[in-house]
């Protein structure tokens, strides 16, 4: 599957569509903190929801990169399953790219206050940080999924697949929503690390980003039973 | 590889593709899908291959490597030849050594070495399908796949199909082949599936105007004709008819008279092997269909 893996992500690089979502990215985080010096663990938690849209983007073009008949050529010889988890684990690795770049953009322009006596080490800080963006990264790989090509076989499906989850995310996911469980906690977890994060919450929210992706998951791959 | 009581349909309430298909594809066997456009035969191959699942039935003892060639090679990717087929060696479980040795053994026999760093993209279509062709060669098939293999490739290069399809059968493979160009005349044991109304019958060669076959006329000396025929006959042609014989001219002994017409059933395209000059002829000729 590793050679699967590695297929796919030289077959995203290769083409020209990498570079969109990663100037995205960019732009996006460069909105970000461009306001001021402010303090990294609350700004990794609004870094992980802005990034949140551009991650989903970066999975389904990552999917939808490879021509239909190579997927099931690929689908051929490695059977269903590995066929999806490989595409997965590809979008997986392409976003942990952006997500280590989302991590170091803010000490690399000064955005950022670095740690002094009372505040966290700058380790716990980096691994916060590491901890919500894949908290977002998780669900967003999911949506990207949902909206490939794969199953909305059109452009335009895939397109509005992706927004109605990204806005879905971020509406229901407001302080006050009637159905904050139906989305990712990529807003939850931007307003715990605003404040002191409790271990309990810490694991809830884990948890439930786990659980949403999984169901998520799922979902993909009984779609894709009959959609190869 | 079993079929059994196979169902599909491309979306809930569409239309059936096919509809409770029972077939057997033994290894060393080879089996021609026939059908008019639109009958269902890329979807079962595609069934056949492990691309697509059957709604309702099972398809059962699949061998575990599956060579497809699809109809159109995806030639819309970022690699070069060397690159993808290397690849695509890896992705089938070949070691990087093994996958080095099976590129070069294919693009050597398919022809491609003058195209090993070219871009997929650059390719013309048939030298896409050879890579199509080679990709499923790379790990020994134990069930090939071709899906309209002659599709865009040069004379040359249609002769190969057969060698290929030789190799798996050889190596205990079975081969299942979609063909509406007639070239299943190079495929002369192969068994004939006929896909219509969502079904798959198995037809014999005889008689069935839906399944390609060639006419050969051969002449022999009017001495010779019950013998010819039963020779004919025991190997499995079919013998069309016996023309009474004729008397040539004194003249003409040394030249043959101009060829008849030819008869029923209509014509066919000629085989590779086909000298350009029709057949020969002396005495009494029979019409021979294979």
């Amino acid at each position: 599957m590793s050679a699967l893996v590695r297929m796919r992500l030289a077959g995203f690089l290769r083409t020209g569509r990498a570079l969109a979502p990663v100037l995205a990215g960019l732009l996006t985080l460069g909105v970000l903190y461009g306001g001021g010096p402010a303090r990294p663990a609350e700004a990794y938690g609004v870094s992980a929801v802005v990034l949140f849209p551009v991650l989903a983007w970066q999975a389904k073009i990552l999917l939808d990169v490879e021509p239909d008949v190579q997927r099931r050529l690929a689908r051929v010889l490695v059977g269903p399953t590995r066929d999806q988890a490989a595409g997965l684990l590809a979008a997986m690795v392409a976003g942990v790219g952006t997500v280590l770049v989302a991590l170091g953009f803010p000490w690399l322009v000064g955005a950022v206050t670095m740690p002094g006596p009372g505040d966290l080490p700058l380790a716990t800080v980096l691994a916060l940080g590491l901890w919500a963006h894949l908290l977002a990264l998780l669900p967003a790989v999911a949506w990207g999924a949902l909206a490939s090509r794969a199953l909305t076989r059109t452009a335009g499906y895939g397109v509005a697949v992706l927004a109605v989850g990204v806005v879905g995310t971020l509406a229901l996911g407001l302080r006050g929503s009637v159905a904050p469980w139906l989305v990712p906690p990529v807003l939850a977890t931007a307003r715990a690390l605003a404040g002191s994060l409790p271990a309990g919450t810490a694991l809830l929210l884990s948890g439930w980003a786990l659980a949403w992706a999984g169901v998520a998951l799922t979902g993909y791959a009984w779609w894709r039973r009959t959609r190869p | 590889m079993r079929l059994e009581n196979v169902r599909l349909r491309y979306g809930r309430g569409g239309p059936w593709v096919l509809r409770g298909v029972t077939a057997r594809l033994d290894p060393g066997e080879v089996a021609v899908a026939l059908g008019r456009n639109g009958a269902g035969k890329s979807t079962l191959l595609q069934l056949c291959a492990g691309v697509l699942r059957p709604v309702r039935g099972r398809v059962v003892d699949r061998p575990r490597h599956v060579g497809w060639v699809p109809e159109r090679f995806p030639a819309d990717q970022p690699f070069t030849v060397t690159r993808y087929l290397t690849a695509m060696g890896r992705v089938a479980g070949l070691g990087r050594a093994d996958a080095d040795r099976a590129v070069d053994r294919w693009t050597d026999r398919l022809g491609l070495i003058p195209f090993r760093g070219v871009r997929l993209p650059d390719l013309s279509k048939g030298t896409a399908q050879k890579v199509g062709l080679a990709q499923a060669m790379l790990r020994t098939p134990g069930l090939l796949v071709l899906d309209e293999p002659w599709e865009g490739l040069d004379s040359a290069a249609r002769g190969l199909v057969p060698e290929l399809i030789d190799e798996v059968l050889a190596d205990g493979g079975a081969v299942l082949v979609s063909d509406h160009r007639g070239e299943t005349v190079r495929l002369p044991g192969a068994r004939h599936w006929t896909v219509a109304d969502g079904l798959v019958t198995e037809e014999t060669t005889t008689g069935d105007p839906a399944v390609a076959v060639a006419v050969v006329e051969v002449a022999v000396p009017a001495a010779r004709v019950a013998g010819t025929v039963a020779r004919l006959r025991a190997d499995g042609h079919h013998v069309l008819r016996v023309r009474e014989p004729t008397v040539p001219p004194a003249s003409a002994a040394a030249s043959p008279p101009p060829a008849p017409a030819a008869a029923s059933p209509p014509p066919v395209p000629p085989s590779a092997g086909e000298p350009a000059g029709g057949p020969a002829r002396s005495g009494r000729t029979g019409e021979v269909a294979r």
